[in-house]
């Protein structure tokens, strides 16, 4: 009887594992398996082929992102049969949580989408420099230069740039027919904006005026006085800038013209899910390069528009800046290929043509001629306001902060301080401007 | 139990060749193992490393660098810490007796013979099932938004609701209420601690014309003690460290204001998205100490409060 127990029981206990084991090489082979699975142990299975490379490629974004870029993905596997691309893709938030533990575990994917936030982690040595593969895998001499600067730090270049941006205010023409607000002109200014927001509040059912503009707009405010958040290690304005900023969102509050903070609140940075495309405000402030993402995603007719323009200083503060870089992880162990691929994603034609602007205009300046040439008339919107931008931009491109996931949180916590008064805006003004310069100190040390 | 298991091997050591003992001991590990593996490589090796460098400035990427209690000072002035620990308090001491309560009504309900028993009990615990997973908190996150199903269904009455995750008077009310709403766990120990309240004393109650209330009070609840106990303990130890609700419906931000930063949260975010890992460590150290003095305490103020059937002498 023992016996038949320990016969069962050993059976089992096969059973169990070989179930378990074809499970994980199931796992494996699926090519949008999100948990890191290593080249090496890819490279070892697959030892016949000697030049059998899997590279990881990680970015976030939206559904049409996802799409373009697993499409040149499979363009670039089909070309190159000895390299398998494993695609990580997210929305927005947690990309970076995740991103973030995947370095500390030294299991990072081997190209990596930064934003504005690139120089945090070149300053955390995660980053491969690309000087070595400048002039033989990657080719950069036809990229602008601006650009370029943005992702060089110390001398070295750290990223390509994936398409120049511009902060814009995106416009729901739809929802002005509906509220019988006409379309305002492109030179307008704060003092029109004011008197259209209540307007449309009043006029539509369930929708606000606009949505707060956050952080992005300060900056642009900012710009429009002639200072600039952070530069060289020199903070670049007062906390009186701070008042203003969160004064003017508070009389548009109060006139109705902004979204009240329970809407604001659950604003989210995807643009299936943002207020504007759920309609629950007819204006937001967006990235130039975002407008076909947003557009997609509703049936609305939406038009981008300049920052309302400063009237004492006449200055619209809006400047040209890269939107997302991709830049290779410091320890991939194929760093040649990371940098073809790169290659290949920002100056091959067809890749390009596929990609669109999506991510921006590009920063190849023949792709651009030939993308424009076959733009679609939302795209030709997109290009000729990069244009207008890089003719009248009247502000130079500020960098991001420093800690700029902690310095964001703070400057969103401040804001939902003012909303739901629990502090005054002079009170939360000066304490976010006194902790801004706390974590600037430290991070200055840091570096 | 203890009892037996502590006499038997003694009884065996004498009639059993060392040899053979430790044969014995080598198979037990054996089996042993696979947990061990776990225990060592994933609790205590993470444990020992973490208490490290909580005395640590640590980016998460360069090497950690000693900086002594520096970490433990801070966290005391560190306003946010403060928030979150209030946060946690707060939710701990309503949704732990809120929770607890439920589940031992809808037990004493669900413990007489009806039809459909099953049913109900299967039922009422499905959501202790599904209330730590992702997709419920996204459905609670639904829900409650400003322009969600129970502000659809108040405005049916002619109610307008609020933004109830969007307001910070109100976020934390719906983590509490989507807590409370998962006390089938606790529901299903209580039915077991029921069934073994012998029917005698029930019977004697009724005999000297005691009412159900006082019989649900003098005889149901003090049998049950140690129960209310047991799950006072493991929902104490559970609440304390929720995180996955309030990280989805908050979107990890811990808002508004702060009114969700739970403990865990605000440890997550010190860690993972600050690169402040050795701030983080620190945070995790502090919550196990106040965790076991807490647990502590209970187990302590037990004697005055829990009746064992035999007097506890086991």
């Amino acid at each position: 009887m023992k016996k038949f127990y320990l016969l069962f029981i050993l059976t089992f206990m096969m059973t169990v594992v070989i179930a378990c084991s074809s499970d994980s090489s199931n796992g494996e082979a699926s090519s949008d398996d999100n948990t890191g699975n290593e080249n090496t142990t890819e490279g070892s299975n697959e030892e016949g082929n000697e030049d059998a490379i899997t590279l990881r490629v990680a970015w976030w974004g939206g559904q049409e992102r996802h799409d373009r870029t697993l499409e040149v993905i499979e363009m670039y596997e089909e070309q190159n049969p000895n390299i398998t691309i494993k695609a990580e893709y997210s929305g927005f938030d947690g990309y970076f949580d995740k991103l973030n533990t995947q370095l500390a575990a030294g299991n990072a994917p081997d190209i990596i989408q930064f934003g504005g936030n690139l120089n945090d982690f070149v300053y955390r040595d995660v980053i491969l420099p690309l000087d070595d593969y400048v002039g033989n895998e990657l080719d950069i001499s036809l990229h602008s230069q601006s650009m370029l600067d943005s992702a060089t730090f110390d001398g070295s270049l750290y990223g390509v740039t994936l398409g120049t941006t511009a902060w814009g205010i995106l416009l729901n023409k739809t929802l002005f027919e509906e509220a019988g607000v006409q379309m305002p002109s492109k030179e307008w200014t704060w003092e029109d904006f004011k008197d259209i927001t209540p307007e449309l509040t009043e006029n539509l059912d369930g929708t606000y005026g606009t949505a707060d503009f956050n952080e992005d707009g300060f900056g642009v405010f900012l710009a429009q006085r002639d200072k600039f958040t952070y530069l060289d290690g020199e903070i670049g304005f007062e906390a009186q800038d701070v008042k203003d900023w969160f004064n003017l969102w508070k009389d548009l509050r109060d006139s109705g013209g902004a979204a009240i903070p329970e809407v604001q609140v659950s604003a989210s940075q995807t643009p299936e899910q943002s207020l504007i495309v759920q309609r629950d405000v007819a204006i937001e402030s967006i990235a130039s390069n975002q407008l076909g993402a947003y557009s997609g995603a509703t049936e609305d007719e939406f038009e981008i528009y300049p920052y309302p323009y400063n009237s004492e200083t006449g200055k619209n503060g809006v400047s040209l800046r890269p939107s997302q870089y991709f830049a290779g992880y410091s320890e991939t162990e194929h760093p040649e290929e990371v940098a073809k691929f790169l290659d290949f994603f920002v100056n091959n034609k067809e890749a390009t043509e596929v990609l669109g602007n999506d991510r921006g205009a590009p920063v190849n300046s023949e792709v651009v001629k030939n993308l424009i040439d076959q733009a679609s008339e939302l795209d030709q919107q997109v290009y000729a306001y990069i244009d207008l931008v890089n003719e009248t931009s009247d502000a130079p491109y500020i960098p991001n902060l420093p800690g700029y996931n902690e310095n964001t949180q703070l400057f969103k916590e401040t804001e939902e301080l003012i909303y739901f008064e629990q502090e005054t805006v002079d009170e939360a003004s000066e304490a976010y401007y006194d902790e801004l310069l706390q974590n600037i100190e430290k991070y200055r040390d840091e570096e | 139990m203890k009892h037996s298991a502590a006499v038997e091997p003694t009884m065996v050591q004498k009639k059993r060749s060392k040899k053979e003992l430790r044969k014995q001991y080598i198979t037990a590990y054996f089996f042993l193992l696979p947990w061990l593996i776990g225990f060592l490589g994933l609790i205590l090796g993470p444990m020992i490393s973490s208490l490290y460098l909580s005395f640590t400035r640590f980016d998460l990427l360069n090497t950690p660098e000693w900086i002594g209690l520096a970490n433990y000072q801070e966290l005391f002035q560190d306003k946010r810490f403060v928030a979150s620990a209030k946060v946690t308090l707060t939710f701990v001491f309503i949704a732990v007796p809120t929770q607890l309560i439920a589940a031992l009504l809808v037990a004493v309900l669900l413990n007489k013979k009806m039809l459909g028993v099953g049913f109900y009990r299967t039922t009422y615990y499905l959501p202790s099932l599904l209330g730590g997973s992702v997709a419920i908190a996204i459905l609670w996150k639904n829900l409650f938004e400003i322009d969600g199903l129970v502000n659809q269904v108040l405005a049916y009455f002619n109610v307008s609701g609020q933004g109830w995750i969007s307001h910070p008077d109100y976020a934390l009310g719906t983590i509490i209420i989507l807590a409370t709403w998962q006390f089938g766990a606790s529901m299903v120990i209580f039915l077991a601690g029921l069934k073994q309240i012998p029917k005698e004393l029930y019977e004697a109650a009724s005999v000297d014309g005691g009412t159900k209330i006082q019989t649900f009070f003098r005889v149901t609840l003090p049998l049950l003690s140690p129960v209310i106990f047991f799950n006072l303990v493991i929902e104490l130890i559970k609440s304390i460290q929720i995180f996955t609700s309030a990280f989805i419906i908050s979107e990890g931000t811990g808002g508004p204001i702060n009114s969700t930063l739970f403990y865990t949260l605000y440890l997550y975010q010190k860690g993972f998205t600050h690169f402040e890992m050795g701030y983080a460590s620190a945070m995790a150290w502090v919550l196990v100490f106040v965790l076991g003095t807490m647990t502590l305490c209970i187990f302590f103020s037990s004697k005055y409060w829990v009746h064992y059937e035999d007097g506890g002498k086991l």
